[in-house]
């Protein structure tokens, strides 16, 4: 009997050893949740960034990032509708979601209370600056719309060769996501940007755009600066190029020069316009695979890995939805590091001190991820690439614009 | 008729006055009101999660909306593919006065019972005046006047900074005896406050069927010339069709924004308003159980594919987006073989199984 007890006292103090000794969250599944638009408006992006996610989490488990830890993300098409999305958020959170990736403007601007009251992070595929006032949870992987928009004019501003200042005109999408760069454009302007605001134009569902261009012309205009989703802007430099108006090198006096901020690019926007889209300069914090490197080269493995498309491999929305999964990723690998029960609170506490010696370095973008109680925007720094020889060519360094605070 | 109204079978009228009557016999009405206590008491025995409840709720409010648009369509004979135009005006008017008086005033988040009903009234003053045409305008013309107000309505929304260029306008959270209703009770609460009214204004149409106003409705649907020369004006009939569904749009719209705590241009497109002729259609116009059954179809179809597609997700091939395609495909397949083989509605069901159980057990 007392060597029994022996034997049992051995055991149990094993098992307690060993329960101690295993790393936090051992074996654990954590439950996050992905709503956005794979059918409906914008999902051509949408469609790319849920296969980033999805291709990633798979990943870090096959890889076992998370040690024995598995990570599941379950994606819902919400079709760009809020009350959808609405629907898959109470459903994630159902069933014990402590991470959100959401996508729309719109949608996330809907549910910032909410995101708020149940104090959950969010990493939303809309990069339109009021989301971080809209609600403290809410953490933009890269530079804001504002950024990239006002990164573009900052180039012209400094580029432009005539007398007085380049007259421009911004050629948005007509939404919340299209409007949200131009108050701090304006300001921007205000504040000594060296430019002259013509015209702001919201878009419709035009299949020519000829009157607009010519009227652009009339006004003097030499850049259209756009902030909306590939196809218009494909429709208005098809058009431009139609009527001779494209210019072929940076500010070409007499013609126009067609930039644009982060969704107005990418491999889309090329095969859609063609040689029309020639000499359109572009903005984004992420990297693209035309310009090669340690990044492009492994994300181009992966989508082979996992069977997708050249199309979706070579597409800056699978980058976009990779780095937001390993944003949550990285939270929660630091957080189980730090020897804290994963929860949203504590992710919350992690995001916030991702920055400093902390600073999460993507490869995925041009600059690393840096959050704290007072930023959540995530990289700071912007990338110009212009089209040449139908690919992106990156334009100089990552910067940093100087009328964005 | 049998004497005793326990067990009455069949229709077997003596005067108008039985005919007219709500529940044509006392089982009727205690099935009813068996029915309605089902409704309120199942929250409290069954745990529903908040998705459960956020879609209850959607179904629910669709109702009250799809009430006002068989009025006009089912039982007026109105075209109207401006619906969510209607329901827009009641969400913004709640919405509205949040963003200019703030989202937390007393007169939003006290007295929210007045505001769903001034937003009702709103509704029914755009409703009136959408009207209008209608007096000159018949058929595929009046389609068209109010479609030109659901396109009036969006641009409104979305390029006036009143509306905040149709980004969500948040709404506080509402009070009621007790404090205010917090997240966790958010849907649970609503979904009793949506519910009487859905029954209020269920019985409340059922009741304007039986005036001699309902009757005016359905005179003048019929012929509108006939009606006229039996004394009614079809005109004003039809503007009061108009202002009726606009005030049934009003109270959903202004539920919705309270349920989701604000609006948002979105909520109220043309794809909405289709979407609200949909569950009138397949629900069967120009019933008042159409108006119940339709909505509830039409959602739970919606969230079925979305399940198929989700599902079918794992084996199509990827590089195809199968998937992503099969649920606009087999929620469009759906409603077009519904309306082929079953064109008076779900409602059409329901009396066939009426009118079996009525009959049975052939008595007479």
């Amino acid at each position: 009997m007392k060597r029994n007890m022996y034997y049992l006292a051995i055991v149990m103090a094993v098992a307690a050893g060993l329960a101690f000794s295993a790393p936090v969250g051992a074996g654990e599944t954590y439950q996050l949740g992905l709503s956005l638009a794979i059918t409906g408006p914008t999902s051509d992006a949408g469609n790319p960034y849920s296969k980033g996610v999805e291709d990633y989490m798979r990943f870090a488990n096959d890889t076992k990032i998370l040690g024995d830890a598995k990570i599941d993300c379950p994606i819902r098409d919400d079709m760009y509708k809020t009350a959808v999305t609405k629907r898959n958020f109470e459903d994630f959170l159902d069933q014990g979601m402590i991470f959100f990736l959401s996508y729309a403007t719109g949608a996330n601007q809907a549910l910032a209370p909410d995101f708020t009251e149940v104090q959950i992070p969010v990493v939303p595929a809309s990069m339109d600056s009021s989301l971080m006032k809209a609600s403290p949870y809410i953490f933009l992987p890269i530079a804001s719309y504002s950024h990239q928009y006002v990164g573009v004019a900052e180039y012209v501003a400094a580029n432009h060769k005539g007398e007085g200042a380049a007259k421009v005109a911004a050629f948005i999408h007509p939404s919340a996501f299209g409007r949200a760069p131009l108050a701090d454009f304006k300001a921007a302007v205000a504040a000594g940007l060296n430019l002259e605001l013509v015209e702001v134009v919201e878009h419709g569902k035009d299949l020519d755009n000829s009157a607009l261009l010519q009227r652009l012309a009339s006004k003097g205009v030499q850049y259209v600066l756009c902030h909306t989703v590939q196809s218009p802007v494909a429709t208005l430099l098809n058009d431009a190029q139609r009527l001779g108006m494209t210019a072929k090198t940076f500010g070409e006096p007499g013609k126009i020069t067609f930039m644009g901020a982060h969704y107005t690019g990418g491999n889309d926007l090329i095969a859609l316009a063609g040689t029309a889209a020639e000499g359109f300069h572009w903005t984004t914090s992420y990297r693209v695979t035309s310009e090669k490197g340690p990044w492009t080269d492994w994300q181009l493995d992966m989508a082979k890995k996992y069977g997708r498309d050249d199309k979706t491999a070579n597409s800056h929305n699978y980058a976009s939805g990779m780095m937001a999964a390993q944003i949550a990723v990285e939270a929660i690998r630091r957080t189980r590091e730090a020897g804290k029960k994963v929860t949203k609170e504590t992710l919350y506490e992690t995001l916030n001190q991702m920055n400093g010696d902390k600073a999460f370095t993507s490869l995925a973008a041009v600059g690393p991820v840096t959050y704290s109680v007072t930023d959540r925007m995530g990289v700071d720094n912007v990338q110009l690439y212009v089209v040449k020889d139908g690919v992106f060519r990156a334009v100089g360094e990552p910067f940093k614009p100087k009328y964005m605070k | 008729m049998s004497a005793n109204r326990f067990f009455a079978t069949g229709n077997f009228f003596t005067d108008y006055r039985q005919e007219q009557r709500i529940f044509r016999t006392h089982l009727d009405r205690g099935l009813f009101v068996v029915f309605l206590a089902c409704l309120f008491a199942w929250p409290l025995f069954f745990d529903a999660s908040n998705r459960t409840m956020l879609v209850i709720n959607n179904i629910l409010i669709a109702v009250v909306a799809v009430y006002g648009l068989n009025l006009v369509t089912g039982f007026a004979g109105l075209i109207s593919i401006g619906h969510a135009a209607f329901v827009g005006v009641g969400a913004y008017t709640v919405a509205g006065l949040a963003r200019a008086i703030g989202a937390s005033h007393p007169l939003i988040v006290h007295w929210w019972p007045l505001m769903i009903l001034a937003a009702g009234g709103m509704g029914a003053v755009f409703g009136a005046f959408v009207g209008l045409p209608a007096m000159r305008l018949k058929h595929l013309y009046l389609a068209i006047a109010t479609l030109s107000f659901q396109m009036i309505f969006t641009w409104t929304i979305q390029f006036m900074p009143t509306f905040n260029q149709g980004q969500m306008i948040p709404v506080g959270r509402v009070a009621w005896i007790g404090g205010t209703v917090g997240r966790k009770d958010h849907y649970f609460f609503w979904y009793y406050v949506i519910l009487v009214v859905a029954v209020v204004c269920g019985l409340a149409v059922r009741n304007l069927l039986r005036s001699r106003y309902g009757r005016c409705l359905v005179a003048v649907r019929d012929n509108d010339r006939a009606a006229d020369a039996m004394g009614m004006h079809p005109g004003l009939t039809k503007v009061y069709a108009f202002t009726l569904a606009g005030f049934f749009a009003g109270v959903a719209g202004a539920l919705h924004t309270y349920m989701f705590r604000g609006a948002g241009f979105e909520s109220f497109t043309l794809h909405h308003s289709i979407t609200y002729l949909a569950m009138a259609i397949v629900g069967g116009l120009g019933t008042l159980p159409g108006s119940l059954l339709g909505p509830a179809a039409i959602y739970t179809l919606e969230l079925e594919m979305e399940r198929l597609s989700e599902w079918s997700g794992a084996f199509l091939p990827d590089s195809l987006n199968l998937a992503t395609a099969l649920r606009p495909l087999g929620f469009g397949l759906v409603i077009v073989l519904f309306l082929m083989f079953e064109p008076r509605g779900m409602a059409n069901w329901w009396r066939i199984c009426r009118s079996y159980v009525k009959l049975w057990p052939f008595r007479y």
